[in-house]
């Protein structure tokens, strides 16, 4: 038998823990999320905005990508995972991280704790990146999707060296420069260098194999690359050394093509598909890619009014629509498979055994998609009327969506093994 | 996997396709015979059977799922000969290589 490429599933300790916290995370948010109800239209740079953004991004969105990242490596890298136990080491940095970051900004002790917390998250961040990029570094043939595996996580790093500096710069100012504008800096090179350049690179991958589905135009994902990256660079070196003018929306609108031509690929891979049948859990992505549509053409609203909302209704659209839709969606796609692998793999032709389908509940997936969808309207509605009561009405649905999902993936991730043999179930 | 009826080794191969028809692709829900991951199957070593197939990926991380599945299926239909299976990446895979009937139970057109 070859040796090589012969895909074997990572091990279940480098993806299960990162669901789980995820899932916890989730749940954390939305508890969060209701209690600030009535500041969520206020400035983003408030002790409790700061610890929700930091809750979104790293203990949710970070946290479930690092081990959906872990999983998907080896299809994407076409080789296995580098290092298991550097996949270890980077949960446990990244949860006591995100813990004591979160922690600090929402009490608002800007001094060791929150430093602790920000060097935890960088080391995370570099294990991850030595991970991803000797991974994919094993595989001579390079694809665009292993190059954005790489942009990605080299520009989490850039984001989350510069997060720990304005922790450092809060208690001992030491950088030259706004730390509101260095704060946008540091956002959009999360937002734009990580998040987007990942999801760009996996979901190539992942939503053809799902739809079974091809396009030839691959020249599409090399003008994302480069556009969402000059774009990003352009933004970052230019806002740090000018301050933050309406010139920076050009900056935006090169990223913006970037993503339009991501976007373009997977609609030719969409045209192309065999499974001309969509799945509940596809839905996701196409509310999700909407989200972030939405969210750049927040862009120019955000920064020529004033009111606060738009800022935060541009956060709302990027990380509880863009970044949570894709999750949810994407979670009982890959999820299952690993612990079904852990359980199952060594009994394949002997016994029939379940399909990883069959692992978590559809029908709580059914009830995920409505409840994110109603959640998702009626808390940017109550964001645009500006009115707490609906606000604080949606977040209750949004914990009730949070309760539901963590349901599905305890059940997934503790799933009981069960044998069909002949007409005994064991 | 076509068989014969005038290939000596017809009824072998008929009872290996049954047994591959056993293992299942977890990711795609079809048996790996109707996906089309089966290239050929080997008698001709009297103690062996070797199989010639592959995955829908290389990287897969079902990949040791199925070819442990093989082995299980083809060890159990063969236990007194030894089963060896061989991965090969060419040709390449594709949705083209489904038979009508593996279509069918994945509900595409």
């Amino acid at each position: 038998m070859a040796d090589i490429s012969i895909g074997k599933a990572p091990h279940p300790i480098t993806v299960l823990p990162f669901y789980g916290t995820g899932a916890v995370c989730f749940a954390a948010l939305a508890i969060l999320l209701f209690l600030a109800a009535g500041e969520l239209t206020g400035h983003h740079f408030s002790p409790h905005l700061l610890a929700i953004v930091h809750t979104a991004a790293l203990g949710w969105g970070t946290m479930v990508i690092f081990g959906a990242a872990y999983q998907l490596l080896p299809v994407i890298c076409e080789r296995d995972l580098y290092s298991v136990p550097l996949a270890v080491a980077s949960y446990l940095m990244l949860t006591l991280g995100a813990l004591l970051l979160v922690w600090s900004f929402w009490i608002f002790e800007v001094g060791a704790v929150m430093i602790t917390g920000g060097v935890f998250v960088v080391i995370a961040a570099l294990l991850y990146t030595i991970n991803a990029c000797v991974t994919a570094a094993r595989n001579q043939r390079t694809t665009p999707q292993q190059a954005f595996i790489v942009s990605s996580a080299l520009w989490l790093l850039v984001t989350v060296t510069l997060g720990l500096l304005l922790a450092i710069n809060l208690r001992y100012t030491f950088i030259p420069r706004n730390h509101l504008d260095l704060l946008k800096l540091h956002a959009h090179a999360g937002l734009a260098g990580w998040f987007l350049q990942l999801i760009t690179g996996v979901s190539t991958k992942l939503v053809p194999m799902f739809l079974l589905g091809k396009s030839k135009r691959e020249w599409l994902l090399y003008t994302a690359l480069v556009l969402q990256n000059v774009g990003l660079v352009l933004f970052l070196v230019d806002g740090y050394f000018n301050p933050i003018t309406a010139k920076m929306l050009v900056y935006g609108g090169i990223v913006a093509l970037g993503t339009l031509a991501w976007l373009l690929y997977l609609a030719d891979a969409y045209r192309n598909r065999l499974r001309r049948k969509v799945e509940l859990l596809m839905k996701h992505a196409a509310v999700s890619f909407a989200c972030l549509v939405a969210g750049f053409t927040l862009i120019p609203i955000a920064h020529y009014f004033s009111d606060t909302r738009w800022v935060s209704l541009y956060g709302t659209f990027l990380f509880l629509g863009w970044i949570t839709a894709i999750i949810l969606g994407k979670t009982f796609k890959t999820l299952p498979f690993i612990v079904w692998s852990s359980h199952y793999r060594h009994l394949n032709g002997k016994v029939k055994v379940p399909l990883p389908k069959q692992l978590y509940s559809e029908r709580l997936t059914v009830y995920q998609f409505y409840l994110y969808v109603a959640a998702f309207v009626s808390l940017v509605i109550g964001m645009v009327m500006d009115y707490t009561p609906v606000i604080r009405t949606a977040l209750l649905l949004w914990i009730v969506l949070a309760a539901v999902y963590v349901v599905n993936v305890a059940k997934t991730i503790f799933h009981k093994p069960m044998i069909t043999d002949g007409d005994k179930t064991q | 996997m076509e068989i014969k009826l005038n290939d000596p080794f017809a009824v072998e191969l008929l009872k290996a396709q049954t047994a591959l028809m056993q293992v299942i692709d977890p990711e795609l829900y079809v048996n790996i015979v109707d996906l089309g991951l089966v290239y050929g199957v080997d008698f001709t070593d009297a103690a062996k059977v070797k199989v010639t197939m592959t995955l829908s990926t290389p990287g897969c991380p079902m990949g040791d799922a199925i070819t442990g599945g093989v082995e299980n299926a083809l060890g159990a239909a063969f236990p007194d000969r030894e089963i060896e299976v061989d991965i090969v990446w060419e040709p390449r895979w594709n949705y083209h290589m489904i038979t009508d009937e593996g279509k069918a139970q994945m509900g595409l057109e």
